[in-house]
């Protein structure tokens, strides 16, 4: 008896230890590949990152002319993104809402929604530029930063809504019960109760549908454009750190590529800023949050 | 009794998805009375308290049958106003769920949304809602800080604070005391038999000595089914059904063995009452008789007579829209006679 009860524990164990081990390496693998960029784009980028390259626009068209710096581009990126995530949000705020609030868990609308919100999500990004390029040729709108600001919204928007989504699927029955019995509309339930409760989990949604935008090229690369100047017009366009990145990557100077990488670690830390910020807010806004 | 009604069910079925949650339910709840819901885990008590104010509405694959009568008005009509409904009726759910706020704007959640505004009004709300719900004294030096904090029993009688401060007139308890130890669950139901004179309320309670100490009327329900219902007095004293005896006796709720079973119908079997008896002539001692019938003037007479003879009605209930059954039990006539 002891021997049999001895073997079959040692197979449980075995089992046990090849699932901890896979666990452990899929850990490493995530936090490598995560320690990897980061050491390649600093290692890389740092040396060329220098005060100019924050403070000015490029000298020499393109980038090429190896001197200025690339203000242009985090200044274009940082509006672009905040004007596309603003614009995304105005939808995907109430968009998430009415799927959790008006309409029941399975409804057929909300799968609808759901599901068109998820192959939208996977749709790439270079297909949402060139679907904004289309409507811009049919309108004739130029490059622009306007056009560009409508193609990110319209990339993040699946992203922002459904993580949005999934946070209020989260929110517990009963407290939509204990919020309508008091006579809440479903109006004040989102505005004075589920928001409170999810804003942490919305405000991460909206920062990382704003992380995404802000660095993607494909989607800008026809709707946006490029220029040297500092953006000053909505119907102008406007320069991106991703396509500074792609412009300076693809020459064959060593300087020059140097200062792509640069921008890649100014785009990475814009992005690193974020999620921290994210977290740390996160915090403050869990205070009242029932678990 | 001669009292009002405050809450009426008529032929309440609801059912989620397949599975049938209540079944046929019609009752009276009075006005200004406490009505004890009792009954096993799982009967239903939840569902039928939920009826009353439409919140079944929020879940998926629900559907309601029947009538809900507030003041004489179906508030399953689809004109009805749902936030008035509900603004009338405080619901305390089962498991108490503060809302994510201070203990001080979950007081006042209800008063803000409909529009008070001036802070002396809600400053004293607070205070005078948390007294009524025996909370003040332990959180009036920090009402501003996170209701989720409170133990769960505070957070029991925040939710009866929160509810009262809407000024109901209707309260719907699922198990309100659920959640303390004797002494405030003694002190809450204090409160009750103070709040009743003002409310309406509905207890659903698992306790029978705190059913017994609050309740001016019972309804007892089984499996989703109606079985018992009346005076507390007579409910818990003097049940009438078998499984009412087991329930508040404490035993275990057995579905009788049914020996024989006869469908009348009114207009072929005009005879109901000799058929009935006859059958219960071919049974002996202690078997027992379902009795299946269409109407319910027939299902009075039937069980009036049987009693007349001094056979034992186990059990009535009504099955669907047109039929009800009546467990008879044999019982030794001849003897008594
Ligand atoms: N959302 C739901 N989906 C499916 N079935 C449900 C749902 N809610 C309740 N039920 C079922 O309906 C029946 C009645 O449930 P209800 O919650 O009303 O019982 P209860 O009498 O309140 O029980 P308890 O005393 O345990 O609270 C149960 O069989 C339960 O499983
Ligand atoms: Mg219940």
């Amino acid at each position: 008896m002891g021997k049999l009860w001895g073997k079959s524990f040692d197979k449980r164990k075995i089992e046990e230890n090849i699932f901890k081990g896979l666990m452990v390496f899929s850990m490493l693998v995530v936090l490598g590949s995560l320690g990897f960029i980061l050491v390649t784009v600093f290692a890389k980028g740092f040396k060329a990152l220098s005060w100019e390259m924050l403070t000015q626009g490029p000298q020499g068209g393109y980038y090429i002319g190896k001197g200025g710096g690339i203000l242009n581009a985090i200044l274009g990126s940082l509006i672009l993104g905040i004007g596309a995530t603003f614009l995304a949000f105005l939808f995907s705020f109430p968009i998430a809402f009415y799927l959790n609030l008006y309409l029941k868990k399975k409804s057929r609308l909300a799968f609808l929604i759901r599901f068109s919100l998820d192959i939208l999500w996977g749709v790439p990004s270079i297909v949402y530029g060139a679907f904004g390029f289309t409507l811009m040729l049919f309108w004739g709108i130029p490059a622009s930063l306007f056009a560009g600001m409508l193609t990110i919204a319209l990339l993040i928007l699946p992203i922002m809504t459904r993580s949005i989504d999934e946070v209020l699927k989260m929110i517990p029955l009963e407290l939509k019960e204990a919020a309508l019995s008091l006579g809440s509309t479903r109006w004040e339930i989102a505005t004075k109760v589920i928001l409170r409760q999810a804003s942490s989990g919305i405000l991460t949604g909206v920062l990382m549908a704003f992380g995404r935008g802000i660095s993607d090229a494909a989607a800008v690369l026809f709707t946006a454009g490029f220029t040297d100047s500092l953006p000053y017009s909505l119907f102008k366009p406007v320069a991106t750190l991703p396509l500074s990145i792609f412009f300076q990557l693809g020459t064959p100077f060593p300087e020059v590529q140097a200062r792509g990488y640069a921008s890649a670690l100014v785009l990475t830390v814009i992005v690193l800023v974020l999620s921290i910020v994210s977290r740390l807010l996160s915090k403050r806004f869990t205070r009242h949050i029932i678990k | 009794m001669q009292t009002k009604t405050h809450i009426s069910a008529r032929d309440l079925t609801v059912s989620y998805g397949e599975q049938q949650a209540l079944n046929h339910i019609s009752i009276d709840i009075p006005d200004k009375k406490i009505t004890a819901i009792i009954g096993p885990s799982g009967c239903g008590k939840t569902t039928l308290l939920k009826s009353f104010n439409r919140l079944l509405d929020l879940q998926d694959g629900v559907r309601v049958a029947g009538q809900v009568l507030v003041d004489g008005e179906n508030i399953y009509d689809p004109g009805v106003e749902k936030t008035h409904l509900r603004k009338r009726m405080g619901l305390l759910s089962q498991r108490p769920t503060v809302l994510p706020m201070s203990i001080y704007d979950n007081v006042v959640y209800g008063l803000r949304i409909h529009g008070v505004k001036d802070k002396k009004i809600l400053d004293q709300a607070v205070e005078r809602y948390l007294q009524e719900a025996n909370l003040w004294s332990e959180v009036k030096d920090r009402l501003h800080s996170s209701a989720t904090r409170l133990s769960i029993g505070q957070q029991q009688r925040l939710c009866l604070a929160r509810g009262l401060a809407v000024e109901p007139e209707i309260i719907l308890g699922d198990e309100p005391t659920s959640a303390l130890d004797p002494v405030s669950a003694e002190q809450i139901e204090q409160r009750f038999l103070v709040l009743k004179n003002q409310y309406t309320i509905v207890l659903v309670t698992h306790i029978l000595r705190q059913a017994k100490r609050l309740a001016d009327y019972v309804i007892f329900l089984y499996l989703g089914n109606l079985i018992e219902h009346g005076p507390a007095e007579q409910v818990l004293n003097n049940p009438r059904y078998a499984k009412t005896q087991a329930y508040i006796e404490g035993k275990f709720i057995e579905e009788p063995t049914i020996h024989k079973e006869i469908t009348l119908q009114k207009e072929r079997s005009a005879d109901y009452l000799t058929s009935t008896l006859l059958a219960l002539d071919e049974l002996q001692v202690d078997q027992v008789l379902k009795v299946v019938v269409d109407s319910e003037p027939t299902m009075n007479e039937i069980s009036k007579a049987v009693e007349l003879k001094c056979h034992k009605i186990l059990e009535v209930k009504r099955i669907d829209l047109l039929h009800w059954e009546i467990i008879i039990q044999k019982q030794n006539v001849n003897f008594i006679i």
